[in-house]
């Protein structure tokens, strides 16, 4: 082996390509780390989503480590790290620790138990009303940014209106008017889905073709919509759902994730009418893929980022909200303790017993802000002008 | 420029009709009847129900009552359940009220965003911008009642003043004229305060955002380049154009009039619009929960109605 052959050979192995090559997730990671507040925020993140894990399997079940609902009137408005007072206390009453790691609130309950178990419902309400924004928001944004082009014709517009009312007059106790309206309507879907199927161009009689007129564009609807849910000031909308509605913590989760989701909606509307024009897709298309699949395999991947930003963000206001509902006494019901209702019910002892608002409140603050500075690092690593720079 | 204000207002009006029938539709839909806010009260008899459903066109189909409400609605004939006074009067008295509250922290939140953004965009990634950017995180990350209960604390315990309300209890008779001025102002600073924390946070950052992508611009590099003073290129050349997107967000403050305010107008106990519709949410007062509903909505409308217009006006290059 001549020395020529040798250098050509280390050169140009294929194995290893020129440039050291780095995966997306590590060139993610290699820019997030120069955000300092960003990791700070994760950290926290993780610290928490552990906590409340750890925290629920310990609050909960027929004997917990921490009782949160465990009432000690002996032993009320307790400051933290206070010892218990053995004499007075039966064992089963005696916390865990030793002492109160938290203080007891003016029930002598553990503040420290009731935490743990309020980091549990406060994540749950976040994620969960998040998730419902999202999702919604996806598949809004997604049939507006993909399908927006399209026109709602005469017909469709009718069929969705006596769907509705056929359906409004079977919850209105006219039972029998509404079916038949039900099954009218279904009758007419099926056969339009079957003429449809058969041919194209079938020759169609005058008053036939009044319903087949465009009426607005699917794009123009859904924006209508956002522009309807955005006329309703957030929280005001919120607080009268909620205040009508019986109080559970489902409820609280449902409306704030039904009356969140117009921010992602056009984001991801906006992400797709970029998305459609650009190469990859047509290409896609002229494979033959399928709507769904180059929907959700091909387009929802690039258009992702800015959802991912939203809903970090978005946990911490639903955080944020539920707290505020709480504190208005609209929020979670009793038996679950959140961090929001903890601090609620500690202001009437604000001067006696500081910890009470002090101790839920700084970590709601912490907790949120840890969402907030997590999200905004994470925009900044996804804003492609960035990511040339590296 | 008149066919697009023509086609806005249609549109707008349009979109008013569905939010007027939506929130409608939540009230009147949701479980629970207003007759039911009260049962144990002895007063409350079957009879008096009938009459109060009969009173108020409870016992008709929904799209009676819908009509029967919006038509109330715009003849001022509207009347609160709860008290049987107009609705318009109560709301224009709370709004009244809320008033200098919204007044004043607008003005602190504008006053004081302005300056904080542009030298955070002008010392991007020293230490002036990185505690600022900190800070409003952290103004934006807390939650607005136990923030308000630190102020109350720190207030009552270092300047020993009053601060629940809207002035102090019996102060009218007898108290010199500078002295009920103080009180006033001490009334209102905390609540406005609080209600300005959210908006400087956002604000600023987005002054920052404004005034970064301009400084990136060519025309400042040409400055730069020509040799002139730090202050004339970041005032006179970057400001004027990183302002022109603020313009229009005169209009789009309007809608903060109402929302937003129901936690801080509780806490403070001040009798303005938030803690009215807070109270008519308790005592399941449509009329009032509806007309308040339906003014926010009006108000967010106008809003961006106006900032549309301003835009039209400031910016030549969006001209239709």
């Amino acid at each position: 082996m001549n020395i020529e052959e040798k250098w050509f050979n280390e050169d140009f192995q294929f194995e290893t390509s020129l440039a050291p090559k780095r995966t997306r997730l590590q060139e993610f990671w290699l820019l997030f780390k120069q955000n300092r507040l960003a990791i700070l925020g994760l950290f926290i993140f993780i610290l928490f989503f552990c906590c409340a894990i750890v925290g629920l399997f310990m609050t909960s079940g027929p004997d917990p480590l921490f009782d949160p609902a465990m009432i000690r009137l002996q032993e009320k408005l307790r400051p933290p790290l206070a010892k218990p007072n053995l004499d007075s206390l039966r064992r089963e009453e005696i916390p865990y620790l030793g002492f109160y790691l938290m203080g007891t609130d003016d029930l002598g309950r553990d503040v420290f138990a009731r935490m743990l178990q309020g980091a549990w419902v406060s994540l749950t309400v976040g994620f969960v009303a998040v998730g419902i924004s999202v999702l919604i928001g996806i598949f809004m944004g997604g049939i507006a940014g993909y399908f927006g082009q399209h026109h709602l014709r005469v017909d469709h517009v009718l069929v969705t209106f006596l769907l509705i009312s056929g359906a409004a007059l079977v919850t209105a106790n006219f039972i029998r008017f509404g079916a038949a309206l039900l099954c009218l309507t279904l009758a007419y879907i099926f056969y339009s889905l079957s003429t449809k199927n058969r041919s194209r161009e079938k020759t169609l009689s005058s008053w036939t073709k009044v319903f087949r007129k465009n009426t607005v564009s699917v794009d123009t609807l859904i924006m209508r919509i956002v522009d309807i849910m955005l006329c309703f000031p957030s929280f005001f909308l919120i607080l009268t759902v909620v205040a009508l509605l019986p109080a559970s913590i489902y409820n609280i989760m449902i409306v704030i994730g039904l009356t969140s989701w117009m921010g992602t909606t056009r984001f991801v509307r906006a992400e797709f009418l970029s998305l459609r024009e650009q190469d990859f897709v047509a290409a896609v298309k002229t494979l033959g893929a399928g709507n769904f699949r180059i929907i959700f395999r091909h387009m929802m991947p690039n258009a992702i980022a800015p959802v991912l930003v939203s809903a970090t963000i978005g946990i911490a206001t639903a955080i944020l909200t539920e707290a505020g509902l709480s504190f208005l006494g609209f929020g979670v019901p009793p038996p679950h303790a959140t961090w929001g209702n903890i601090l609620s019910d500690g202001k009437n002892f604000i001067f006696d017993a500081p910890w009470l608002t002090f101790i839920p409140g700084i970590a709601i603050l912490i907790v949120v802000l840890s969402f907030n500075l997590f999200g905004e690092g994470l925009r900044d690593v996804l804003n492609p002008k960035l990511r040339e720079r590296l | 420029m008149i066919s697009f204000i023509g086609r806005s207002v249609i549109q707008k009006i349009i979109t008013l009709f569905f939010v007027s029938i939506v929130s409608f539709l939540i009230i009147h839909i949701a479980p629970g009847k207003p007759s039911q806010v009260d049962p144990m009260n002895p007063k409350f008899t079957p009879e008096v129900v009938e009459r109060f459903q009969k009173e108020f066109h409870l016992d008709k189909p929904l799209h009676v009552q819908y009509l029967y409400f919006y038509k109330d609605l715009f003849t001022g004939e509207t009347v609160s359940w709860k008290d049987n006074q107009s609705v318009l009067k109560k709301i224009w008295e709370r709004f009244l009220n809320s008033l200098p509250l919204f007044i004043v922290g607008t003005i602190i939140t504008w006053t004081l965003s302005f300056p904080i953004g542009i030298r955070s965009a002008i010392f991007r990634g020293q230490f002036y911008d990185r505690s600022a950017t900190f800070l409003s995180y952290l103004l934006i990350s807390i939650p607005g009642f136990f923030f308000a209960y630190v102020l109350i604390i720190f207030v009552v315990n270092q300047f020993h003043v009053p601060v629940i309300g809207m002035e102090t209890f019996g102060i009218g008779d007898g108290a010199s004229l500078p002295y009920i001025f103080m009180d006033r102002i001490w009334h209102l600073l905390l609540p406005s305060v609080l209600g300005a924390t959210g908006g400087i946070a956002v604000l600023s950052r987005y002054v920052r955002s404004q005034m970064l992508e301009v400084e990136g611009q060519d025309y400042i590099r040409t400055a730069w380049a020509k040799g002139l003073p730090p202050e004339q290129v970041h005032y006179k050349h970057a400001l004027r154009n990183a302002l022109l997107p603020f313009v229009t967000m005169f209009g789009l403050i309007l809608p903060g009039l109402i929302g937003g305010s129901v936690i801080i107008e509780s806490i403070f106990s001040w009798p303005g619009m938030g803690r009215m519709a807070y109270e008519a949410i308790l005592a399941r007062d449509y009329p009032v929960i509806l007309t308040v509903n339906f003014v926010s909505a009006l108000l967010v409308l106008a809003g961006t109605f106006i900032s549309d217009l301003l835009y039209l006006i400031v910016d030549p290059r969006i001209r239709l």
